[in-house]
């Protein structure tokens, strides 16, 4: 049997011949065809279920289109975005996502971190530990939602009566102003911190051990070891970990559904919800696909700048 | 040190060519899906005719699907249908598809939107009939109506509350209007009530019932006065609103000038909002304001309030000892508890509720014939009496006054009785974006996150630019 023809070559900038087929094979059928050949259903999926879709959001959101009402899509050039961005609505809706997200994301990393650095430094049942962690991630947040929202319910729940057993008053978990966002925040850090963990364990377990050692020589204190090898070193993938986790909180839809719709009023609702009830209660599609793609167009430009932070502090 | 590189790599010119033609065939798919609504171009959305005559039926087998929300009366209308048509019909099978009660308005008219249904027959709720009619969804009954169904047999206001479109007047029926649907289910609240704790005779009037609740309260710790829907979801507090509304005079809108911001919010609706929010909630279990009907029932059913409100069709499993700690039999529950019509204060109003068939425009045409012939069968005195006896609400006033209804339950009297007094909210195309305002604002009232009357102006408000938005050019729906 022949060699395989080498893809590769050893030095940089030389010119490749093309390799002729192998025999057997048709001559149409050259490398770069089976190439295109192999990649071009997840070409046409990805096209088809992604960049069509997109496209034709971004095409709809400068008409008035209904999907109910049909019709003609009318083109309004900016009209859906000014009034998204002039929307008072919009502005309450993206201050709640805001405080969900600095707070659910913020709980998460510092717990998410703690958790994984308490259970790298087990050498016993490290395993069974992080398994253990790592299953309310693997719930769906219908679920989730569900089972929480029988346990913070304020009449039989399970929450107020541990807290009556200790003496303490019910609480309205669900249905209260300001009780109700801490609820999702909880709920949310619940299922996702085993996320956070689970890359800041691939961090701190990726420590070298002789920076360790190095610094046990040196009688370096645990609190300098913590801030000046271990902190440094896993930063930068746990930044990488926060983002994915403020781009999933940003659009939180499922777990505000199911726990509170919203409410009480509109105090709980999101802005990925209330593009829901743009969308689907008055079946203004022109609207929610402006909404959608100004979402999108906020996450880009916040994942740039921050992408641009972890190069820096990479390169630095 | 290797370096990876490919082979074959294309020239730029190539790779240019390659990408124009990307270009060429992602804007050929755009235009293409532009012009694959061509249909929806300039046509003005209207419900297409149904027949007069029922056409040809077919012999083959054949599944005749509902589309309605999860709830006991959905069960009852599968079993009743399956087991008195099939008697008329054997190769029909009736199937009725459930959702979420919050989901029932999005799942028929997203699908409605497809232009494409896997249901035969639309159970709306009254007030969904004008964003159906409006956007062509469901089929004009009303050459049917005339040739097969006795519309003289039922109570007029009920007939046109279920299938009329315009919105008939309260109590009335224009009899030039079209019809778009027949009625399936009659409902309106009744007053749950304790006799063993509040006395046999139910209150007469609201401020009577709010002072029954507060000395039940009071004298039956852990027993809360009342029970209601508060919730933000579907149109659970919406209603609950409108009823205090309706019951102390005040209006929703004025439907022929179309206003809402001023008649809403007049002091009628504001003494309402006040009575609603300052006099019934402080009477309600902690924790209620997301009760919808399936937790009222819960609190009745635990023997946990005095007074609660409840849609009739929903009331059932509260007879049944296995769901109940009220009593071991439907006997010793009936002692305790009392069902009555809602007392009256300025007006004797209650709320409308209940829905109508109606037939998908996108079935098939052997599925459209299936279902006039579902619906002509359903209408007939005798079947409506079976469907009394089987649990469910008829609408023909015959089989209302008869005692296969009357005895099937206690509270169905209450719906007899209740029939004259009913109101309905709006039923325009803007419908669903109405009612949601609402309830959002209601239930934000009832949880203390804005105070009643904010809530209620802010309600008029909101719901008036709805109504004015509809020439607006862009951002309809914020």
């Amino acid at each position: 049997m022949k060699d395989p023809a080498p893809l590769t070559t050893d030095h940089p900038g030389q010119v490749v011949s093309v390799t002729p087929p192998a025999p057997g094979r048709s001559r149409r059928l050259s490398d770069r065809w089976l190439a295109v050949t192999f990649i071009s259903p997840a070409m046409l999926l990805l096209l088809g279920m992604s960049v069509f879709p997109l496209l034709w959001a971004l095409y709809l959101s400068f008409t008035d289109y209904s999907a109910t009402r049909g019709g003609p899509a009318n083109f309004i050039g900016f009209g859906n975005y000014t009034a998204i961005l002039t929307s008072a609505q919009v502005h309450t809706r993206a201050l709640t996502t805001l405080i969900y997200v600095v707070g659910a994301v913020g709980l998460q990393t510092v717990l998410g971190f703690g958790i994984a650095y308490l259970i790298s430094r087990r050498t016993r049942g490290r395993g069974a530990l992080t398994t253990l962690f790592l299953v309310p991630m693997m719930l769906s947040p219908v679920v989730v939602g569900l089972f929480w929202r029988f346990m913070l319910d304020a009449q039989f729940g399970v929450v107020n009566s541990m807290l009556g057993s200790v003496g303490l008053g019910q609480v309205e978990w669900l249905t209260r102003q300001r009780t109700a966002l801490v609820s999702l925040i909880v709920v949310d850090t619940w299922q996702w911190t085993p996320f956070i963990m689970l890359i800041a364990l691939a961090g701190l377990t990726a420590v070298p051990k002789y920076l360790y050692e190095a610094a046990s020589i040196d009688r370096a204190s645990e609190w300098f070891r913590f801030r000046t090898i271990t902190l440094p070193l896993v930063w930068p993938l746990l930044l990488i970990a926060v983002m994915f986790r403020a781009i999933e909180a940003f659009r939180l839809f499922d777990l505000v559904y199911i726990l509170t719709s919203g409410g009480p009023g509109v105090s709980t609702e999101t802005l990925s919800f209330h593009i829901y009830k743009v969308a689907f209660l008055g079946f203004n599609s022109g609207t929610a696909s402006a909404y959608g793609i100004l979402m999108v167009l906020v996450v880009i430009v916040l994942t740039q700048f921050y992408l641009r932070y972890l190069n820096k502090l990479k390169e630095d | 040190m290797r370096y990876q590189k490919r082979t074959g790599r294309l020239s730029v010119p190539a790779r240019k060519v390659q990408l124009a033609t990307a270009a060429m065939l992602l804007m050929a798919t755009t235009v293409a899906a532009c012009g694959g609504d061509s249909k929806d171009d300039g046509a003005k959305a209207s419900a297409p005719k149904a027949p007069a005559a029922i056409p040809e039926l077919t012999k083959d087998p054949l599944t005749l699907s509902f589309i309605w929300f999860d709830w006991p009366p959905a069960q009852a209308l599968e079993a009743f249908a399956n087991a008195e048509y099939k008697k008329e019909r054997p190769n029909a099978t009736i199937k009725v598809n459930t959702v979420p009660n919050a989901n029932w308005h999005d799942a028929m008219f997203t699908q409605f939107a497809a232009r494409k249904t896997d249901f035969d027959i639309a159970i709306l709720d009254s007030q969904h009939i004008g964003e159906a009619v409006t956007n062509g969804n469901i089929l004009d009954l009303t050459d049917f109506v005339k040739e097969n169904i006795d519309v003289n047999a039922y109570n007029p206001y009920l007939l046109a509350a279920y299938g009329q479109f315009p919105q008939a007047e309260t109590g009335k029926r224009d009899e030039n209007a079209s019809l778009y649907g027949l009625p399936l289910l009659g409902d309106t609240w009744t007053m749950i009530y304790r006799k063993d704790l509040i006395g046999d005779k139910p209150p007469q009037t609201w401020d009577e019932m709010i002072s029954a609740a507060e000395k039940c309260q009071a004298d039956n710790p852990g027993v809360s006065g009342l029970a209601f829907h508060q919730a933000n979801g579907s149109d659970a507090a919406a209603v609950t609103y409108n009823t205090v509304n309706g019951v102390y005079g005040g209006n929703l809108w004025d439907p022929k000038t179309r206003k809402i911001d001023g008649v809403l919010n007049d002091a009628a609706g504001q003494e309402a909002m006040d009575v609603l929010v300052n006099k019934m909630k402080p009477l309600t279990a902690k924790g209620s304001g997301n009760w919808f009907i399936d937790e009222v029932n819960a609190a009745v059913a635990q023997g946990k309030a005095c007074i609660a409100f409840n849609w009739i069709a929903a009331s059932g499993g509260l007879l049944d000892p296995k769901q109940s700690t009220l009593g071991t039999s439907r006997e010793q529950i009936l002692d305790k508890l009392g069902f009555a019509t809602l007392p009256s204060q300025k007006t004797n109003l209650v709320p409308l509720g209940g829905m109508g068939m109606h037939i998908s425009a996108y079935s098939s045409k052997a599925n459209q014939a299936e279902a006039l012939n579902f619906m002509k069968w359903f209408e007939q005195a005798d079947v409506q009496k079976k469907w009394a006896a089987a649990g469910g609400v008829p609408a023909r006033t015959d089989a209302l006054a008869s005692p296969e209804f009357l005895n099937a339950g206690p509270f169905n009297k209450v719906y007899a009785d209740s029939v004259p007094r009913m109101r309905d909210m709006w039923n325009v195309p803007e419908y669903a974006r109405l009612v949601d305002i609402e309830n959002t604002n209601v239930n934000a009232a009832l949880n203390g996150a804005k105070k009643p009357k904010d809530a209620l102006d802010d309600i008029a408000k909101e719901q008036q630019n709805v109504l004015d938005s509809s020439n607006r050019k862009g951002g309809g729906g914020l």
